[in-house]
């Protein structure tokens, strides 16, 4: 049965929230990929390296989830349930690498809500952007994402 | 894997990339990935869940694919190189699925200033049957021999 999302959604910005990157989560993220770079797992690599510590992955800023901000959060607000969703694209700008033990701050909005069908059938996209800046409030990470919703 | 980083100079444009032949998907991977992501879907682990939500059973997560399209940039030229990537998710990876991952140079800017050279790849992930299941593009920088 077609369902329908809601539209209104669209220009809406969630609570900021903070993140504390622990240093197991990023070896955790690591392996879970299959990525072992000891530029990654190995602390003592990590701190001989010109960044003086181990660093996330390219596309460890996903872990950045708070429950008010989240996939849930959007899914509530379009009306939709999980069963539905696909992810249909995703971008991460990096301007500073993410050390364990630093505290961002992450600031989501849905930027455009759009419909189209393809060839599965109707589809709406959802599109979002998560800026992440540190305590100098300077930008570490943009975060875009692109949900489909199977109408 | 690489540890040593490319010179700016040493890539030309159609350069291709080493290709990054991942270990076939199994579902452990998808609940490793699951917990260090925090993307519990149960699309993702649940078959009887994924057949219902009319999938025909579970698939990888898109971010699992865009990890290893990460890794076979940062193998070939450097882990900390990556300015932006950015990909679409073509089609769904499946249980046993070998995905491998390649790339290609597409364009160079020389360094300006302080700001080091930049490197654009084109960048895809196929399965053992060919299909492009990822694609997408990547800006990295790189040293200057000077």
């Amino acid at each position: 049965m077609a369902i329908t999302v809601n539209k209104d959604v669209k220009g809406k910005e969630y609570p900021p929230f903070a993140v504390t990157v622990e240093r197991g989560k990023i070896k955790e993220f690591a392996r879970a990929i299959g990525d072992c770079s000891p530029f990654y797992l190995d602390d003592a690599v990590g701190r001989a390296s010109e960044w003086g510590d181990i660093i996330a992955p390219p596309t460890f800023a996903i872990t950045f989830r708070d429950e008010n901000a989240d996939t849930g959060a959007v899914l509530k607000d379009l009306g939709v349930d999980i069963s539905r969703i696909l992810h249909g694209e995703q971008e991460f700008e990096s301007y500073k690498p993410i050390r364990p033990g630093e505290t961002y701050l992450c600031r989501s909005r849905i930027t455009d809500v759009y419909e189209k069908t393809g060839r599965s059938g109707p589809m709406a996209f959802v599109v979002r952007e998560m800026a992440v800046t540190d305590a100098d409030n300077e930008i570490v990470s943009m975060v875009r994402h692109i949900t489909v919703v199977r109408l | 894997m690489r540890y040593a980083k490319h010179y700016w100079e040493d890539l030309a444009v159609d350069a291709a990339m080493p290709p990054l032949v991942k270990p076939p998907i199994q579902q452990i991977q998808l609940t490793r990935y699951a917990g260090a992501s925090g993307d519990f879907n149960p699309i993702h682990q649940d078959d009887a869940f994924a057949k219902a939500a009319g999938m025909g059973g579970v698939f990888a997560h898109g971010m699992l694919s865009m990890g290893f399209v990460a890794q076979s940039v940062t193998n070939w030229l450097g882990v900390g190189c990556v300015r932006r990537i950015s990909v679409r998710f073509a089609a769904l990876v499946r249980l046993g699925d070998v995905i491998t991952c390649r790339g290609r140079v597409t364009a160079k800017r020389p360094p300006q200033g302080r700001e080091d050279g930049q490197v654009d790849l084109d960048l895809w992930a196929e399965n053992q049957k060919g299909e492009k299941v990822v694609t997408g593009r990547a800006t990295v920088t790189l040293p200057s021999r000077g």
